[in-house]
């Protein structure tokens, strides 16, 4: 059987999103369009007509309470209601409507396919994965986007994960250390340990002049070995952030 | 029943007098592959009541599908024309544009060429294109006008009228012919002229003028004429067809004229009068029916009225009679008239037998190849014939021959590969078994079944899991075998035109690339051809192989028939060539032998997609797949682009979709994506315009940036690392584009000089300060060294013409970007700072050296990715103004560093967390260098990464402090196109941004060619709309040329009353770089400056459960 409308007796608001504030030991709230919040706040709607539904202050937008003037007054040190406004849309709570959320959470996610891409390989080939087939392995993996961390190291965590169902590696960093003195020989067992693979390895007179590749995650460790035993006689270079393939080929 | 069999097929094959190859070319849907039926069933290979509908030729699912060919195909008929035995070895082409490299494969094995036509629709752009293809190859063709059915049934022409519109197709179709002709004739007087002024003693036996040149070549030989016997009026699909001979034999005898009179006069303004019954001239003007009118036509008008329209079966029966037919009973029951038409006319006029008889007089034999064509196969226009290795002149003389001897040489072309699924080969084919192989089964199945017994008493043995594995092995031996059968075989298409191939003969294959010269150079020089060498081992340079011929096949259309030799000049398949031959290859018994000039290809591929695998683990399949795809079909390229994405180039929709088709289900078996390419930006800036959009002059309101100065400081970026020490002063600047095309070509050089230096500095000691490029001279070969030098100079030409600014830049360049070699430069300009440039290693004592590395790599990373949506900078400057270091007793870091260590290590200090790596400086600081291990691990990460990041940060802002332009890849587009679709094209083009450059009538033809330039952004999609808005008659060629700066800031948006006035408020329409660089950002997952919704009061308001 089709749905009955029935009328009900609680009119909802529609088509608003409202924003509050507490000043002064007062709640304050506007109603302001859907989607049009976070606009405003990047600069991107510069209507203020199309963000607020109406200039006035409410206690609370759904019971259409109007705040008083002495307590505007009393909050934010004036009574034009069109300023106290633009202050609450600046710096008051948001609610954030669905295209928005959706919008962000899009962004994010490619934001991190892109980055997984710009640092990963495919290790048959050395060359880069494409950005759309990232996504489409990260949509398979069921990964989730969390909001509130940063898109590096989620992409960072989401390697890992896709390493299970696709060839995929970190791009390797290629550094150039220069050692020398007594201890040369230790480092640069210190440092092979952590490289990948070695690609030229020169003594020339109790100095070593090493070439490799690591894994971008140990650069750190790597430049903290060379600093701090070499006591400042070793040198490290970066020589390429990631060893890819260049260039256009023709498949035969 | 099958006509040909092995013994008859050999014979012929040696004969090649009684050998045609010939291929079918025509415009899509003109029922090229109908007519091929109709032929085939002469063979009895298909029922003839079957011919013309169930196009065997298209063997393909899709092909039959579709109703469209996509691929060549072969067979080899047999033709009995007045006790004479003919082979004729039949290639159906495809009409359809997409597959036109397909007609070149075939057109390049033939001797002879049937064009067909449809009356109705008439000459057509790939009619055209088949005569043009068919003229290149130097291949006579004869005419076919098809569907005479719809001139009767459909259109209702009265005789007399089809008769006129017969005419004017045939001067249709001549006229191509004649401009064929003419623009061949001026092409070469052209040329030939030029020579005559340089040779003087030619000179005035070759002057004339242009006419002349047309009036001395006779062209008479090249047209249709139905009266010389290359032109057949035919319905394929009822099965008809006739040669006016046909009916000039009949009425000879009715009418007492003489045969060749009547042949003469049969097609013609001819009439007969009718009291002296003689042949009169002058029918049009007497208002007299032309004598085709009246004994062809109108025999064939009152057939169809009879049987087709009214349907009456007793006059069928008198007809039948009257025309010597026996007609059998079933047909005559039959209620379709079709039926009853087809039966008739089958035996009145049959078709396959006055084609195959034309084909068979009148197109040449294979051992009757002309001079000309013997020496177009051997060189390309562009070259000489005379300039070839002598021993390869002579065998011009064995092409000429086509002798199928033992000594004479073996000379194999192949012009395409093409799959075959493996159980489909004769070898493979499931035969009867004979009386010892069932034998032998019995045997296995007994003993197999003895070992299943004993594994099943000592289930524990030792002996039982041997078995148990050796079965195993079995099975994935049946398994592996299973999979071959599964994959496809790759049969090479080919033809001999020399010598005899036998089974088991090693050969040279000899890559398209391969050259006579070189390669018999090599030879006497004692270098051994390898035979185990396959195509994939081969290094540039090298194009041969050896290869044992394996396996030799007969092409009878779906099938293949076993041959154990195959003399000259028939067509044929060849297995087993799959490692060697990519797609064309030559092979020969002599290494003198050239490789055949490239297929006259009249498509290039164009339409590109990117091609991916839905599941990522799939990748490997596909790449196996586009692999096999290459090689099956001529006209595909697979280009990997750097961003890792395979791209697939094919030459339209349609053949698009059959490759992806193909990829799915035949070679790489997994589910694929296809999607439009990544197309790459740059980024750059530009000197701040005088104009604005409306080409308003811009009013400087802001006049302190008249002061030059003040300017200046706008543009400086002055930033500072995050922990304060060290200070930079940055300006961005557009490069002169001399100096970007320069770096952009010499990325290579500049490459190998990075690495140089880069391999080099590692070695540097105490005695770095002597020259370095003194040293570094050693080890670079003399001939980048000169080129470095020249390339200076010409930086310092270009630097020095484009104004003082730029004075001695040449040598303050710090280094290039991105990747070290890119289009961008980092100049250095900061004040007492003993700075390397690019062309030399470090060297100096300067403490900031230390960093210098990390400064450059900002920069690298800077120019990688820039501001406007994180694509690669191009032609942009950065100027250092200045760098600080801070001073050693300002650096204090109380919170990790003792007060006391301050004073005694201050320049230990000046690095905190960072390496003081040269030795020229260590004298002063190493020994006490040591700092507490707190120190490494500060708040702001070490402090070569924060300059790094500051100088990365500086360049983008010093970048967006000046007026950004993004700079989209342009495509050099070359059309070719008819006069009449010109304006379509121009309005395509527009529509997509291009720029026309210039336009240029061909010569003698009614061609344009026009060059234009389009973004590579608009070109998706490009080929299939110019085709349709252009009926097929532009064909565009696209190929990437140069980057080129849009000139619209990406950030712009009407300002000025006038700019108001012209774009709107919204300037919605007008900004196209805005719109390309959001694309990217979105695409990125970058921020876009964009509305989520544009008006708010315009949202769907309720909620999604009311």
């Amino acid at each position: 059987m089709s749905k009955i409308f029935t009328p009900t007796n609680q009119i909802r608001l529609t088509n608003v999103a409202v924003v509050r504030m507490k000043k002064g030991g007062k709640r304050f709230e506007i109603a302001c369009y859907r989607n049009k919040v976070v606009s405003w706040r990047n600069n991107i709607e510069t209507d203020i007509d199309e963000v607020l539904q109406t200039h006035t202050v409410f206690t609370n937008v759904s019971k259409g309470q109007v705040a008083k003037k002495e307590d505007l007054i009393k909050a934010f040190g004036k009574d034009d209601q069109t300023d106290v406004c633009k202050e609450i849309l600046t710096k008051g709570e948001l609610q954030v409507s669905d295209k928005e959320r959706q919008s962000q959470f899009e962004l994010l996610f490619k934001d991190i396919a892109t980055t997984v891409a710009d640092k990963c390989v495919n290790p048959e080939t050395k060359r880069p994965y494409p950005v759309s087939m990232i996504e489409k392995a990260m949509k398979d993996a069921h990964i989730s986007v969390k909001p509130n961390r940063i898109p590096l190291m989620q992409a960072l965590d989401v390697i890992p994960l896709l390493k299970a169902t696709m060839p995929l590696e970190r791009a390797q960093m290629k550094i150039r250390a220069v050692l020398s003195g007594r201890d040369a020989r230790k480092l640069r067992d210190k440092v092979a340990k952590l490289a990948t693979s070695l690609e030229s390895e020169d003594w020339d007179g109790g100095k070593l002049n090493l070439v490799c590749l690591i894994d971008p995650g140990h650069y750190r460790e790597v430049d903290e070995i060379v600093r701090s035993e070499t006591k400042g006689h070793g040198l490290l270079e970066l020589m390429s952030l990631k060893e890819v393939t260049e260039g256009e080929e023709l498949l035969e | 029943m099958r006509l040909l069999n092995p013994q008859k097929l050999n014979e012929l094959q040696r004969n090649p007098n009684r050998v045609r190859n010939i291929c079918i070319l025509a415009h899509v849907d003109h029922g090229k592959t109908t007519l091929a039926d109709s032929l085939v069933a002469t063979n009895g290979i298909i029922s003839p009541k079957m011919a013309g509908k169930l196009r065997y030729m298209d063997s393909r699912k899709d092909e039959q599908e579709r109703g469209i060919t996509m691929k060549s195909s072969s067979i080899a008929l047999l033709h009995n024309k007045g006790g004479e035995e003919y082979l004729v070895n039949l290639i159906d082409s495809p009409g359809h544009v997409d597959f036109a490299s397909e007609v070149s494969t075939a057109v390049r094995l033939c001797d002879g060429a049937v064009v067909v036509v449809d009356v109705v629709e008439g000459v057509c752009p790939q009619t055209q294109a088949a005569l043009k293809q068919a003229w290149l190859e130097n291949i006579r063709p004869v005419l076919v006008l098809n569907k005479m059915d719809r001139l009767i049934l459909e259109m209702k022409l009265s005789p007399l009228d089809a008769y006129v519109h017969l005419t004017q197709i045939l001067e249709q179709v001549n006229a191509v012919m004649g401009e064929l002709f003419t623009s061949e004739v001026l092409g070469r007087t052209v040329p030939e002229k030029s020579q005559s002024q340089i040779d003087p003693d030619k000179a005035s036996s070759l002057l004339y003028d242009w006419s002349a040149g047309l009036e001395d070549a006779d062209d008479s030989h090249l047209y249709f004429s139905p009266d010389q016997g290359n032109v057949i009026f035919a319905s394929a699909v009822d099965g008809w067809g006739f040669g006016i001979e046909h009916f000039a034999k009949l009425y000879a005898d009715k009418l007492g004229v003489n045969e060749k009179v009547l042949q003469k006069t049969l097609w013609g303004d001819f009439y007969l009068h009718g009291k002296t019954k003689r042949v009169m001239k002058g029918a049009q003007e007497k208002a007299k029916k032309p004598l085709f009118v009246q004994f062809a036509l109108e025999n064939l008008w009152a057939v169809y009225d009879t049987v087709v329209i009214r349907k009456e079966k007793d006059k069928l029966q008198k007809i039948a009679d009257s025309l010597n037919i026996k007609l059998t009973v079933r047909d005559m029951r039959h209620t379709d008239g079709k039926v009853q038409l087809q039966a008739l006319c089958g035996q009145w006029l049959p078709l396959a037998k006055t084609l195959l008889d034309m084909v068979c007089t009148k197109l040449p034999a294979p051992c009757e190849i002309t001079e000309e064509k013997a020496e177009k196969l051997m060189c390309s226009a562009t070259e000489r014939f005379d300039s070839l290795p002598s021993d390869t002149q002579k065998l011009k003389s064995v092409f000429m021959a086509c002798s199928s001897d033992e000594d004479a040489p073996v000379i194999v072309f192949i012009s395409k590969m093409f799959p075959m699924e493996r159980r489909c080969l004769p070898q493979y084919r499931s035969h009867p078994l004979t009386a010892a192989e069932i034998a032998e089964r019995r045997e296995k199945t007994r003993l197999q079944h003895a070992q299943r017994l004993a594994q099943s008493e000592t289930p524990f043995s030792v002996e039982g899991t041997h078995l148990l594995s050796s079965g195993d092995q079995m099975k994935i031996e049946e398994q592996k075998e299973q999979e071959q059968n599964d994959a496809d075989a790759f049969i090479a298409f080919a033809r001999v035109f020399s010598g005899t191939i036998k089974k088991g003969q090693e050969l040279y294959v000899l890559g398209p690339k391969h050259e006579p010269q070189s390669a018999l150079e090599k030879l006497e020089s004692g270098e051994v051809i390898n035979p185990d060498l396959t195509l994939k081992d081969l290094k540039s340079g090298q194009h041969i192989t050896r290869v044992k011929i394996d396996q030799l096949y007969l092409l009878m259309g779906r099938e293949l028939e076993t041959l154990d030799s195959v003399p000259a000049g028939n067509v044929f398949g060849i297995g087993g060539l799959e490692e060697h031959v990519l797609k064309s290859a030559t092979l020969s018994s002599t290494v003198a032998c050239p490789a055949f000039t490239e297929l006259a290809q009249v498509v290039v591929p164009i339409v590109r997609v990117a091609v991916e695998p839905t599941h990522a683990q799939d990748m490997a399949a596909l790449v196996r797949g586009l692999r096999l795809l290459n090689q099956a079909d001529a006209c595909v390229q697979v280009i990997v682009q750097e961003t890792g994405e395979h791209v697939l180039v094919t030459a339209g929709e349609v053949h698009l979709q059959r490759c992806l088709d193909d990829l799915r289900e035949r070679y790489a078996k997994v589910a694929i994506n296809a999607s439009e390419p990544i197309v790459p930006f740059r980024e750059t800036v530009v000197v701040p315009p005088t104009v604005d959009m409306v080409n308003e002059a811009i009013q400087d309101q802001n006049t302190a940036s008249k002061d030059g100065d003040k300017e200046n400081a706008g543009e400086v970026i002055t930033l500072s690392t995050s922990n304060k020490h060290s200070t930079i002063k940055i300006r961005a600047a557009p490069l002169p584009t001399e100096v970007t095309s320069l770096l952009e070509v010499h990325a290579d050089l500049l490459k190998a000089v990075d690495k140089h230096i880069h391999s080099e500095a590692g070695q540097q000691n105490s005695e770095m300060f002597e020259d370095s490029l003194s040293e570094s001279q050693m080890v670079l070969t003399e001939r980048t060294l000169k080129a470095i030098e020249t390339l200076k100079e010409k930086l310092k030409d270009a630097f020095s013409s484009a104004g003082d600014e730029w004075k001695c830049a040449e040598s303050q360049i710090w280094s290039v970007g991105p990747r070290r070699c890119g289009p961008n430069i980092l100049l250095n300009r900061i004040p007492a700072y003993d700075h390397p440039s690019v062309w030399q290693r470090l060297r100096g004592s300067d403490r900031r050296l230390e960093y210098d590395s990390s400064f450059v790599n900002g920069f690298q990373l800077a120019t990688l990715a820039g501001p406007l949506c994180e694509e690669p900078m191009m032609g942009v400057c950065f100027i250092v103004e200045d760098w600080t270091l801070a001073e050693e007793t300002q650096l204090d870091h109380p919170s990790s560093r003792s007060p006391g260590s301050e004073h005694n290590d201050p320049s230990a200090a000046a690095k905190p967390g960072s390496i003081p790596g040269n030795l020229s400086l260590s004298a002063c600081q190493a020994p006490s260098a040591i700092l507490p291990e707190s120190l490494l691990s500060q708040p702001y990460g070490p402090f070569s990464g924060q300059i790094m990041s500051a100088v990365k940060e500086g360049c983008r802002k010093a970048f967006q402090a000046r007026p950004q332009r993004l700079m989209a890849a342009m495509y050099s587009c070359n059309i070719q196109v008819n006069a009449e679709a010109l304006g379509k094209m121009y309005a395509v083009l527009g529509r997509r941004h291009g720029r026309v450059l210039h336009g240029d009538m061909q010569e003698g033809s009614s061609t344009f060619t026009v060059t234009a330039v389009l973004p590579v952004v608009e070109s998706f999609e490009f080929a299939p709309e110019i085709r349709k808005q252009t009926s097929g008659l532009a064909s565009p060629q696209l190929v990437f040329s140069h980057w080129e700066v849009i000139d619209i800031d990406p950030f712009w948006t009407p300002h000025t009353e006038e700019e108001y006035l012209h774009y709107g408020e919204k300037a919605d329409s007008g900004n196209r770089a805005r719109r390309y660089m959001d694309a990217v950002r979105r695409r990125k997952g970058l921020a876009v400056q964009e509305k989520l919704v544009e008006f708010a009061e315009k949202q769907r308001t309720l909620s999604k459960n009311k």
